[in-house]
């Protein structure tokens, strides 16, 4: 427990050296975004000819160090107990602290998933240092080895650059889905020390006791989008939109709103506290496209608006804009689609 | 015995209405209207509903502006006993470190606390890292991004969402609990208790109270510095105005692009 401390600048920030990167693990794997983390780190160790460290909190821990590895870790070291099989947060942040203390990493990057951003503050303050939440760019000062952590700020309207001179490590969350996950190496070179570990009872002090997985319906991977908001005014709304969907091979997604009123479920939901996208094709029918929805879509290849308000602001993040009612415009998208699908097939009977 | 619950609220500006000062870099708060951050509305919300159950007490705490008292009045309205406003020029500027600091200082001052609500994040500095900074100055667990918290046998059983599924945890107090951003409706004020919160009113607290230094608070003891701020340039996009009967024009545009894909499906 840290106590009524506070981040006193750290005494010889210059015997920090290395980046650091937490690997979260689910069902004994990597996550997604901590490898994207691995990529991301590799880069900035990299560019300071430092190395990358990966650390592992879990149980059987074997198979998730040789997958850190193949991704590009230099070394990776590691707590294992059966005590640590579930992610509970203060047993996690205590190792992530101890090996802090030993490493002395100048820079630590966490996922910014839910587990990553309940630990990343609790280590933080146990190391008596900042961290940078939910960044979208970072880079480093090659000269001076400080941590460039760029975080969107005001509903995604501007970038800030924040900077932690004087305390190590210099931690920052990043954003799931912005960075890459790097190519697989054969990994070994990679040095490992992953130490079994008797957890402090006093650490253990919640229970894990039960987990509900989400039914496999996973928004990120469609290739095309068809988002409804409020202006579907019913749920039947989406039973249209899911035809449109069906029609293109794609999937239904949905505003915050749309979700809120029980219209469809929550792993449906775009947006800044949905899931961030970027398929080939995203159509917004009756969205308004606030801040907090556009940053969830705005990196999709082509988007087309269909809103019946001429001065809605998703016109200007579209590249098509259906300046009209959604049930005439849908209809005809899929009747269009079909007419075409028709004569194809016409074609290919004929030829 | 009475459960002494702790919420941490905070006032902040209406996110529809923010602006940006382009010379101080940062929130242009005096054209905004300030508002209870919904998340935090959320979490009194959770407390408020245990406390309709059992014997429980419930202390509001925020740091911020003297103006901020309306926020915390706010939540009295609804139903919390208490309210504690730590405001001080010595907490401006703070990053999460020194407000985690300060309220945990504050918290540990109220005495016995069993359960420590806070929201999921705020909307203006969107962290998510104040709550999970008080449980560890406190050195107690924490259930965050739960959607729904139950007080039961002695136990909070939180339901938190991950990535990949709902968890549901049980821990026994004390401990922090953030609450997700629409887990729940609130409640609104009732005129009786708002009466009654206006003559209670709410207690400030400045530096002095919470016996530590000033220099460990707000913008002195805060590691992290913005360096600086940009606008995000978005990728320009035409919005090419499309009617109606223009649609199957669009379709055609798209299917020759390779945007979609018109092969007439195995069945
Ligand atoms: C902290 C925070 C996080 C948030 N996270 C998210 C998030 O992750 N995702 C998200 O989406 N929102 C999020 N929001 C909410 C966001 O601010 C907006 O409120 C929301 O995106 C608006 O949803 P909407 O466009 O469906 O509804 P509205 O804003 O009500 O827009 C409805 C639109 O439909 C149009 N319309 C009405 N009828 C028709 C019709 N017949 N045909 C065509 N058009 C029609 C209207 O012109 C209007 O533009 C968040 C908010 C906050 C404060
Ligand atoms: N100044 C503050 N006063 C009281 N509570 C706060 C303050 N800042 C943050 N919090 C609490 O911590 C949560 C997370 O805030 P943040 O880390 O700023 O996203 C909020 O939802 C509040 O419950």
């Amino acid at each position: 427990m840290t106590g009524l401390i506070n981040a006193a600048p750290t005494e010889k920030p210059e015997e920090f050296r290395n980046v650091f990167v937490f690997l979260e693990t689910r069902h004994g794997a990597i996550v997604k975004s901590s490898l994207e983390m691995i990529g991301i780190g590799k880069e900035i160790a990299d560019k300071v000819g430092e190395k990358l460290v990966c650390l592992l909190v879990g149980d059987h821990l074997e198979p998730m160090a040789e997958e850190g590895a193949r991704y590009g870790c230099d070394k990776v070291v590691g707590a294992e107990s059966v005590d640590l099989e579930d992610f509970k947060t203060m047993p996690y942040a205590h190792y992530a602290a101890q090996f802090i203390t030993e490493e002395k990493p100048n820079i630590f990057l966490i996922a910014a998933t839910h587990n990553g951003r309940d630990l990343a503050s609790r280590i933080a303050v146990k190391s008596r240092t900042g961290v940078t939440a939910d960044c979208t760019v970072i880079d480093v000062d090659t000269k001076e080895r400080i941590l460039l952590a760029n975080r969107p700020v005001y509903g995604e309207s501007t970038l800030a650059e924040i900077l932690c001179k004087n305390h190590r490590p210099q931690m920052a969350t990043a954003r799931p889905g912005v960075f890459k996950v790097p190519d697989q190496l054969d990994g070994k070179n990679c040095e490992m020390d992953i130490r079994k570990v008797n957890v402090d009872p006093s650490l253990i002090r919640k229970e894990i006791v039960g987990f509900r997985p989400k039914e496999g319906f996973d928004i990120t991977s469609a290739g095309i989008i068809v988002s409804g908001g409020l202006g579907l005014g019913k749920k039947e709304g989406f039973t249209l939109l899911e035809s449109l969907a069906s029609e293109l091979g794609g999937v239904v997604g949905a505003s915050r709103p749309a979700v809120d009123v029980g219209w469809i479920e929550r792993d449906h939901q775009v947006g800044q506290t949905g899931r961030a996208v970027r398929p080939k094709l995203y159509i917004a029918a009756g969205i308004s496209g606030k801040a907090q929805h556009i940053v969830g879509m705005k990196q999709s290849d082509v988007i087309i608006a269909i809103n019946s308000d001429p001065d809605a602001e998703i016109a200007k993040y579209s590249d098509y804009f259906i300046n009209d009612d959604l049930y005439k415009a849908v209809p005809e998208f899929i009747e269009a689609i079909r007419k075409i699908k028709e004569k194809k097939k016409e074609m290919e009977v004929s030829a | 015995m009475t459960l002494e619950i702790v919420v941490m609220i905070k006032q902040v500006p209406d996110s529809q209405e923010v602006e940006i000062d382009p010379v101080t870099k940062t929130l242009n708060r005096m054209k905004a209207r300030n508002v209870l951050n919904v998340a935090d509305d959320n979490a009194l919300e959770a407390a408020l509903s245990i406390k309709d159950r059992v014997d429980a007490h419930i202390t509001i705490v925020s740091m911020g502006p003297p103006m901020a008292d309306e926020a915390i009045l706010e939540c009295m309205g609804k139903g919390a006993d208490r309210g504690v406003l730590l405001t001080d020029r010595a907490f401006a500027g703070a990053d999460t470190y020194p407000t985690g600091l300060a309220l945990a200082a504050a918290i540990t001052k109220l005495g016995k606390y069993d359960l420590i609500f806070a929201g999921e994040e705020t909307s203006d500095s969107s962290t998510g890292h104040v709550g999970p900074g008080v449980a560890e100055f406190l050195g107690i667990e924490q259930i965050t991004y739960t959607h729904s918290v139950e007080f039961e046998d002695g136990y909070v059983i939180g339901e938190r969402e991950l990535e990949d599924g709902v968890e549901i945890v049980r821990a026994k107090p004390p401990v922090v609990v953030t609450v997700l951003l629409g887990a729940n409706i609130p409640r609104r004020q009732t005129l009786r208790k708002k009466i009654d919160a206006i003559r209670k009113g709410v207690e400030t607290w400045t530096i002095q109270n919470l016996g530590i230094p000033a220099e460990w608070v707000g913008f002195k003891g805060s590691p992290t510095i913005v360096r600086s701020m940009k606008t995000i340039k978005e990728k320009e996009r035409a919005a090419k105005m499309v009617r109606v009967e223009e649609i199957g024009g669009l379709v055609r545009e798209l299917a020759g692009n390779g945007i979609i894909n018109v092969e007439a499906e195995e069945k």
